[in-house]
């Protein structure tokens, strides 16, 4: 190391001026008037209002469906303000307390981001069998109902910078409700591409929006809909299931896809898409959940089949031990005993309800498979899209709620 | 109240992980909290369809080879932290203009006789120059490292003798060494590129702070981890948890709870927790203001919030793109290109202040040079970073907030195009857009201001180390990380949350609790 070494010119700089450093920062901190500190920051405020940690809603309004089998449920902010902006394709994450269960359920938002300033915004639930939280939606919650949401959430939306300007959505099921909020957002103009929806529903009466759809469709030249009736045969509408040459009939050069639906589309629309030989950027799937059929899924040990396994659960210092069957999520048997358990997405995708494992095995199908290297790594789950295969130690994070997250302690 | 711990950490960011892992080294009981559900603060990753995407890091000085470690190398070691680092080719090419408005396309690599070559090449007749201004650093670097192990107490007596020519530029700007030295232009100008990585510009940051980290990344290169920087933090959290540390995630300290004037506990989202000692990785203005008893809060420490008077430093843009084609498909070359319209960072810094129109800084990386395999086959990722001015982002509305963070992301894509021709418009599989806003929002850090207060001009790095002692003077509570003394980065997060979880140590010693 070079000692003292005479550099340059430097010599002429004032070595006092370093000693007296301390000095000139404790006179800049004297001279200063002794005012009460503040932490407001605008930027911040923007940042929770645009992702708040929950929203409180109330139930304005329940729209019976009919025949199509759905209800939605209008609901307007507890506070009256505004709810939080988003990007048209989003979901909300309702939390549902059912029985001894505390869960949660991902529900496209169907009304325009613009509705949401105004302090409104809506999901739409469809009845399918054996649907545990869709049930109660569809049964018990009514008007003046107070209901927690998250913000909102996920990635299913149009990007300018990603997408091709023409978008060709295939919808199934209540998988319109995206879209719908797409096409009112295309109308209004929050949003700039062209959109063209071709749904598939069974008949002719159990389309579901049909109306809405074709009153955009109508007044908004950036907005089609096509539909497709997979059990009837009508005039003005396409016949059987949505197919590669469908597509193709209806799409403009170049177009990226969107894909809303049950799983059985999913696995039909798959072959099709295929034949589109489209780049893979220009396919975007909207979430699914986890498949029902764990036990058929490839790589799933034979062994663990139907088996119903022991799971210790903790939570801060608290402890539970649950029962947990081989054939469903994790999460589904923390929140069956009744434990407050983060989760948003229920695909494995978003990560919020990320867990460690302390001991056991367990699957987690390829399908869903979306953790960070370093999770897989040093065993961390997934737990909605996680399922058990031996007796296991995990530790699940708290969850926030309005009444100041439960006391884990 | 609930369980009692010895120190309870608030904040699972470097610095927060920094802390709680010395002090379970050092055999305290230690319970690390975390508001989100992942460590790390930006020292994290997140997905995007088949991609894994780096936030923040672009690369740490502090490593070292694995026979020859450095500071941050070392540390982990220390704790016993595992990472698989793998080592970034260059310093980093710019391109730019010169002060005096000549083009600038300028890549310079690691090594400090490289470094003198290429500069030389560059910039003719200016070998002796930066022989003599190595010479210089070497005793800086020297000089700091003796200042940071004395705590705050440093003997002058040591310093005159031993590190002179740190005590004569020490007080000095960057920019008024360079003169005195008779730096020829070009070579301050190519040196100065830097600069963003601290925020301040030539003219206001200390030298000292400056070629301390500049001469980290020349003589000892720079390193990235092999999976993102969520692999350092998942890597610290497990060796907490070895060493008997709790950590909960999902749980936000609310309130600091004081038996008298001494700190006795933290209430938390999940429950009142007792302890002896709270080191916050939150900034000091929202501690004082919203999570302790205003009585409590003495007059100087009103006096320096008000002095800095919220000026913190950058507030961050990026953008994260996973793209469909190989770095060598697409023409990247480089790790890390610095696109800037003068290497005259003052006039840089006030271009990048005035907003959208004025601001044409930014720096973009690609991973996959480092690490080939980080994104799957076929594909590249990378991410554009460049700063914000605090007017742009306080007056946007919710409505017009995603509009205008992709204007910034097509003028950066557009940039890349244009002065480096590597067009990746058409290749864009995912694309996210993160803004002062995001870092606001998942950091809790005013403004999306990341770096903390600017650590320039009387509040520069030295000054405050120096005065370790007299800031936050609350008994059994510190404050760390970017806000802190040592300043921003990542180096300096963890640097800062070991230091202060010493002084943590030190102080239940000297009070014998």
């Amino acid at each position: 190391m070079a000692v003292n070494v005479k550099i340059g010119l430097i010599g002429a700089l004032d070595m006092l001026k370093f000693k007296n450093m301390a000095k000139v920062r404790e006179q800049a901190i004297k001279a200063a008037p002794a005012k009460e500190i503040t932490a407001d920051y605008a930027i911040n405020n923007s940042a929770r209002a645009l992702h708040p940690d929950f929203q409180e809603l109330i139930v304005d309004k329940v729209i019976d469906h009919g025949s199509a089998g759905a209800k939605t449920f209008l609901m307007r902010s507890k506070d009256g303000g505004p709810l939080a902006y988003f990007r048209a394709g989003q979901y909300l994450s309702l939390k549902l307390k059912i029985g001894e269960s505390s869960l949660s359920r991902p529900y496209s938002i169907s009304s325009s981001p613009k509705d949401a300033l105004n302090g409104v915004v809506s999901v739409t639930v469809r009845a399918n069998p054996g649907g545990f939280a869709a049930g109660y939606m569809l049964d018990e919650l009514k008007e003046g109902d107070e209901v927690l949401s998250s913000g909102p959430q996920g990635n299913f939306y149009y990007e300018e910078l990603r997408d091709c300007k023409n978008v060709v959505a295939l919808a199934g099921g209540s998988g319109i409700t995206p879209f719908l909020s797409m096409a009112q957002a295309i109308a209004d103009g929050t949003e700039d591409f062209d959109l063209t929806i071709l749904v598939g529903s069974r008949t002719k009466d159990q389309i579901l929006f049909g109306d809405e759809l074709d009153f955009i469709a109508d007044k908004c030249d950036k907005v089609h809909v096509v539909h497709v009736l997979s059990d009837e045969e009508a005039e003005g509408f396409e016949h059987g299931f949505i197919t590669a040459e469908l597509i193709k009939k209806y799409a403009k050069e170049p177009y990226s896809v969107f894909v809303c639906g049950p799983e059985a589309m999913y696995s039909f629309l798959k072959g099709e898409l295929d034949k589109l030989g489209l780049p893979r950027k220009n396919i975007r799937c909207e979430m699914l959940g986890v498949t029902k059929k764990i036990a058929e899924a490839e790589g799933f040990p034979a062994d663990a089949k139907g088996k119903e396994f022991n799971i210790k659960v903790i939570q801060g210092t608290r402890e539970y031990d649950i029962k947990a069957s081989s054939e469903e999520p994790i999460l589904v048997a923390v929140e069956r005993a009744g434990i407050t358990a983060p989760s948003r997405c229920r695909s494995g995708e978003c990560g919020w309800c990320r867990s460690k494992v302390l001991s056991g095995t367990y699957f987690a199908p390829p399908e869903n498979e979306n953790r960070r290297w370093a999770d897989v790594r040093w065993d961390y789950i997934h737990p909605c899209a996680t399922f058990p295969t031996s007796d296991m130690v995990i530790e699940v994070p708290a969850e926030y709620t309005p009444k100041k997250s439960i006391q884990c302690l | 109240m609930g369980k009692k711990y010895d120190i309870v950490v608030v904040g699972a960011g470097n610095a927060g992980l920094s802390a709680a892992l010395h002090c379970a080294v050092e055999g305290k009981k230690v319970l690390l909290i975390e508001q989100h559900n992942l460590p790390g603060g930006c020292a994290t990753s997140f997905r995007r369809g088949r991609f894994e995407f780096e936030p923040s890091l672009h690369e740490l000085c502090d490593i070292g080879s694995a026979e020859d470690p450095a500071e941050i190398r070392q540390m982990m070691m220390d704790y016993g932290v595992e990472v698989d680092w793998h080592e970034v080719p260059d310093c980093f090419r710019i391109i730019s203009k010169y002060s005096d408005g000549t083009p600038m396309d300028v890549s310079m690599p690691f090594g400090i006789d490289n470094f003198i070559d290429k500069m030389e090449y560059y910039v003719p007749g200016s070998r002796a120059k930066m022989e003599e201004y190595f010479d210089l650093l070497r005793e800086i670097m020297a000089g700091t490292a003796y200042i940071s192990e004395s705590n705050g107490h440093a003997d002058s007596n040591v310093l005159k003798e031993r590190f002179p020519n740190l005590l004569r530029t020490g007080a000095y700007p960057v920019s008024k060494v360079w003169k005195a030295m008779n730096m020829p232009q070009k070579c301050c100008d190519i040196m100065s590129t830097y600069w963003g990585y601290l925020g301040v510009d030539m003219d206001h940051m200390a030298f000292i702070h400056y070629c301390n980290m500049f001469m980290k990344y020349v003589s000892r290169a720079a390193y990235i981890p092999a999976h993102t920087s969520h692999e350092i933090s998942n890597a610290m959290v497990e060796r907490l948890r070895e060493l008997g540390g709790d950590i909960w995630y999902n749980c936000r300290a609310e309130e600091f709870l004081f038996d008298g004037d001494t700190l006795c506990g933290v209430r938390t989202s999940c429950g009142e927790v007792s302890c002896d000692y709270a080191l916050a990785n939150i900034n000091p203005d929202i501690i004082y203001a919203k999570m302790m008893p205003k009585e409590l809060i003495p007059e100087r420490e009103k006096k320096l919030s008000a002095a800095r008077g919220h000026n913190y430093s950058a507030r961050m843009i990026t953008v994260y793109v996973g793209l469909n084609k190989t770095a060598e498909e697409l023409g990247i070359k480089d790790y890390c290109i610095f696109f800037a319209d003068t290497s005259d960072s003052t006039k840089e810094y006030k271009n990048i202040l005035g907003g959208y129109e004025t601001n044409n800084f930014n720096i973009f990386l690609c991973n996959n040079i480092v690490n080939p395999d980080c994104s799957p086959a076929g594909t590249s990722m990378g991410f554009f970073t460049s700063m914000g001015s605090r007017e742009e982002w306080s007056d946007l509305s919710p409505e017009d907030y995603t509009a205008f963070k992709n204007k910034y992301a097509k003028k950066f894509i557009r940039t890349l195009k244009e002065r480096a021709g590597i067009d990746i418009e058409p290749y864009i599989e995912e694309i996210c857009v993160a803004s002062p806003w995001t870092f606001a929002r998942y950091l809790g850090v005013p403004e999306g201001a990341v770096y903390g207060y600017e650590t320039s001009d009387w509040d520069a790095m030295m000054a405050r180390m120096m005065m370790l002692d007299a800031d936050y003077p609350i008994k059994g509570l510190r404050p760390i990380g970017a806000a802190g003394p040592r300043g921003d980065g990542y180096s300096s997060a963890y640097v800062c949350g070991r230091l202060m979880a010493r002084l943590a140590i030190r102080d239940l010693k000297e009070e014998g609790r």
